[in-house]
């Protein structure tokens, strides 16, 4: 008899609401509330109404002043509108980087770099008293809902040294990070004492986007005024166009999204089931279709996939500021009597967030302006995969068929410094976790194992990943990037223990540790539980010389490589 | 040309150059020059210094004192000289007397354990990568107790009723599963003892019932895992334990060195 079939309720979107609490009373409210009182209801789909989507994506939160909403550099999923109150955004310079709960970057000074002689006598993970201080002038708090809030103690003293900007009660900010996945460039704290924020998820934001003209149009407006102009000005192929050419391709420039949002926690499930396979991820563009124009990644990965047999191979991946579908355009555009379709598929690994020029603005404005050595070879119908492989052929041919697919299927094209091992060199004699031990705190950050193909192995170490999706969420900033797009680190003065990135990091580079105190006994609180702190590699950055497992391998079997383009590994492997 | 071919190739010539050039200060001096062993001597003893210190390096990670990959190719090629320095310091005649042959025969185990360490640590990585799945060292035991414990359960367990797979169990398996074997057989790349055991599996599979045969097949499975575990362990225990001989006869050696600076000077008045 055929075992019997476990029945479950069908998971729904709305499962799981942003904020249980959020009731009736407070979803009537923001319906007689600008903007969503000046939405249509009728306009929204049956199975995503306004209300719900209101009552499911969004939180009402409530601040005090000086409590920091938002970190310039942190990486956000939702957006905020500010109901009641205000709050202010900090314009220049910067808030210093222990104002944000984060440690200030900087070398080891002669003395600490000395003083690790000393480590193999010491405790593992231990902590002076004054390393776990936080910065005087920023205060803690939990609040009613048990969230953990910090913020500013001096006001007066940001508001004297830093140019400052008031927001009211109307003001949307935080909707270009969310939707585009990409970092904070402010930071903004309560104003007053009474500020109440409406804080949307991203999926909900989405939504409103998407059955919402006015909204849709009112962020469009402050994408393309604030983020677009400057990004497309930093593209190669329009750098020979002149001011109004690039704000006419500007004002035709589409934006879209694709992918799972939230892809770090399901990517593993499918990876182990073996169901993460090109055909199931959303096409960006599809071989074969007319190539009405072209991609540009803004954040994100896409996978650059051919048709086989039943299923689809993988023939290369592309990240963040590179383009797809450049050649084929070129071609058509070349030789008007041949055109081509696209010649490859694009798919969306993960969230991607992404920019298209249409083809005609193409032709008309920024082809014509490119020199003939910058345009692309024109498609031909003599190229094969031996002999004259096309462009995004080669790199397939290069690393490999099983190691593309590798690093493919396991988002390891996301680190920026991922340790990759030479299995062929690497003598297992683990003077890389010595090394690495010396060097932090007399307990390695990393272990020397992880999943491999062919000759190489990805160690089981933090990636510094390009959408580091363990940043988000973190309550007290104490995860950050060193710099706008340098290393994450943790600081563990501010470190609170909540394991918010431990849980979020899909490649499980975060260890939580019991710290204990110089004399070797673990650290406890007033009720007697041990204090935990995220720890994870920080790629030495403290340290003189670079990261000290790279530097301790005597094979050149280890280094440290950006799998964001496979360049450097290209060369690595063949050195 | 690749880095690592650059690398060796340069190598190489700077061993050919300094051994030339040694040689021929050798050829023209040895004779002459009244301090020679005195000056090869330091020399030597400056040279084995720097080999030495490159274990240092390995202990001082935090300081930025260069890629040990760098430190490595340094003593490999400097370690070479260390030979034709010594035998140029001993004027290419054999030794005499108890403290200068042990003198001697340590420095040669210790070029000797390194040319083997370098041997195996440019062999054996390429052959663990092919065979046996990535292990890490200190957990093949814990694995090779999980094995056990399923075969045992296959052969011998309360689900376990064939009579004779339960016999070749005792009879061949029990020992092979016990501990690690056949290191040597490993080491020369034999598989012997696996192929034997697989081929006497083979021969239950053929002869058993369909149930039996599902069991064979599962033990021949564990067999494989554990030749595998087997096959790592002996590889990875051998790049550790060269090191075991050529750290400890490096400080013997140079405690020999040290006795040797005292000898010279407290009773003939100076190198000659």
């Amino acid at each position: 008899m055929p075992p019997a079939a476990t029945i479950l309720e069908r998971p729904q979107r709305w499962d799981a609401a942003f904020d249980p609490a959020m009731g009736d009373d407070a979803v009537d409210r923001l319906l007689a509330t600008e903007p969503f009182s000046g939405m249509k209801a009728e306009a929204f789909p049956k199975r995503t109404p306004l209300r719900e989507i209101l009552r499911n994506d969004t939180r009402i939160l409530r601040f005090r002043k000086g409590e920091i909403i938002v970190r310039q550099g942190d990486y956000g999923t939702s957006a905020f509108l500010i109901l009641r109150g205000a709050t202010r955004v900090v314009l220049k310079p910067d808030l210093a980087p222990a104002l944000l709960g984060r440690q200030a970057p900087g070398k080891k000074g002669v003395f600490r770099t000395l003083s690790q002689f000393l480590n193999g006598w010491r405790p593992p993970e231990s902590y002076s008293r004054a390393r776990l201080k936080q910065d005087a002038a920023l205060g803690a708090r939990v609040d009613e809902a048990l969230e953990t809030r910090v913020f500013l103690q001096d006001i007066p003293r940001v508001l004297d040294q830093h140019r400052t900007e008031q927001m009211i009660a109307g003001d949307f900010f935080g909707e270009i990070a969310a939707l585009s996945r990409m970092p904070r460039t402010s930071t903004i704290f309560a104003d007053s004492d009474d500020a109440e924020l409406l804080e949307i998820r991203w999926q909900g934001l989405r939504d409103l986007m998407k059955y919402d003209d006015a909204l849709r149009r009112h962020i469009n407006r402050i994408y393309r005024e604030r983020a677009l102009a400057s990004y497309l000005r930093a593209t190669p192929i329009f750098r020979y166009l002149d001011k109004d050419q690039l704000a006419r391709v500007a004002e035709a420039v589409e934006f879209a999204t694709f992918g799972d949002y939230d892809w770090s926690g399901e990517y593993k499930r499918l990876a182990q089931a073996g169901s993460v396979r090109p055909e199931k991820e959303p096409a960006i563009v599809t071989e074969g279709d007319y190539p009405n124009g072209i991609v540009l990644l803004r954040a994100g990965f896409a996978r650059v996939s051919q048709k086989t047999g039943g299923g689809e191979r993988t023939l290369n991946y592309i990240g963040a500021g590179q383009m797809f579908g450049l050649r084929e355009i070129a071609h058509n555009w070349q030789t008007k009597t041949a055109p081509v379709n696209f010649q490859f598929s694009l798919r969306a690994i993960g969230y991607t967030h992404l920019l298209i020029v249409p083809t005609r603005v193409m032709e008309e404005i920024v082809l014509p302006s490119l020199p003939p050595d910058d345009l692309p070879s024109p498609v031909t119908a003599t190229e094969t995969e031996t002999d004259t492989p096309p462009p995004e052929m080669v790199m397939r041919q290069k690393v490999g068929a099983e190691i593309l697919e590798f690093l493919t299927e396991n988002r390891f094209f996301n680190g920026t410094a991922t340790m990759v091992i030479d299995l062929d060199r690497c003598t297992r004699c683990d003077d890389c976790v010595r090394a690495c031990a010396a060097t932090h705190d007399n307990n390695p950050r990393f272990l020397r194992h992880g999943p491999s193909a062919g000759r190489l192995m990805i160690a089981n170490a933090c990636m510094h990943c390009a959408d580091p999706v363990c940043m988000i969420g973190c309550p007290t900033g104490a995860i950050h990037r060193e710099s706008f797009a340098g290393q994450v680190v943790i600081n563990p003065a501010t470190c609170i223990g909540c394991k918010s990135c431990f849980n979020n990091c899909p490649y499980d580079a975060i260890r939580m540790v019991d710290v204990r105190d110089q004399a070797g006994e673990f650290m406890v609180d007033q009720e007697m539980k041990p204090i935990t702190k995220a720890t994870k590699c920080d790629l030495c950055v403290e340290n003189h010389g670079g990261p000290a497992c790279q530097r301790a391998c005597p094979h050149g079997a280890l280094t440290r490589l950006n799998l964001n383009n496979l360049d450097s590994l290209t060369r690595w492997l063949q050195k | 040309m690749k880095r690592f071919r650059r690398q060796t190739l340069t190598g190489l010539v700077a061993l050919l150059l300094a051994t030339a050039g040694t040689l021929w200060l050798y050829a023209h001096y040895c004779p002459r020059l009244p301090g020679y062993a005195f000056l090869t001597g330091w020399a030597l003893l400056t040279v084995m210094l720097l080999l030495t210190f490159y274990n240092a390096r390995k202990k001082l990670p935090f300081l930025p004192l260069g890629n040990s990959e760098t430190w490595l190719q340094i003593h490999i090629y400097l370690g070479c000289f260390s030979v034709v320095l010594f035998l140029v310091h001993l004027k290419f005649h054999l030794p005499h007397g108890g403290f200068e042959i042990t003198l001697a025969a340590l420095f040669a185990l210790v070029s000797g354990s390194g040319f083997f360490g370098l041997f195996f640590s440019r062999v054996l990585p390429r052959r663990l990568a092919t065979r046996g799945g990535e292990v890490i060292f200190e957990k093949i035991p814990a694995l090779r107790h999980g094995l056990r414990t399923a075969a045992e359960e296959l052969a011998l367990g309360p689900t376990a009723k064939s009579p004779a797979i339960g016999e070749f169990y005792l009879r061949r398996l029990v020992p092979f599963f016990a501990g690690p074997r056949d290191f040597w057989r490993h080491l020369a790349e034999s598989r012997r003892t696996v192929t034997a055991l697989l081929a006497e599996l083979d021969d239950l599979h053929r002869t058993g019932s369909e149930a039996e045969r599902a069991t064979v097949d599962q033990l021949a499975a564990l067999v494989r895992q554990k030749d595998g575990l087997d096959y790592h362990r002996a590889l990875q225990l051998t790049l550790k334990l060269w090191l075991f001989v050529h750290i400890p006869l490096t400080y013997g050696l140079l405690i020999f060195t040290a006795l040797h600076l005292a000898l010279v000077f407290g009773f003939s008045g100076g190198a000659r």
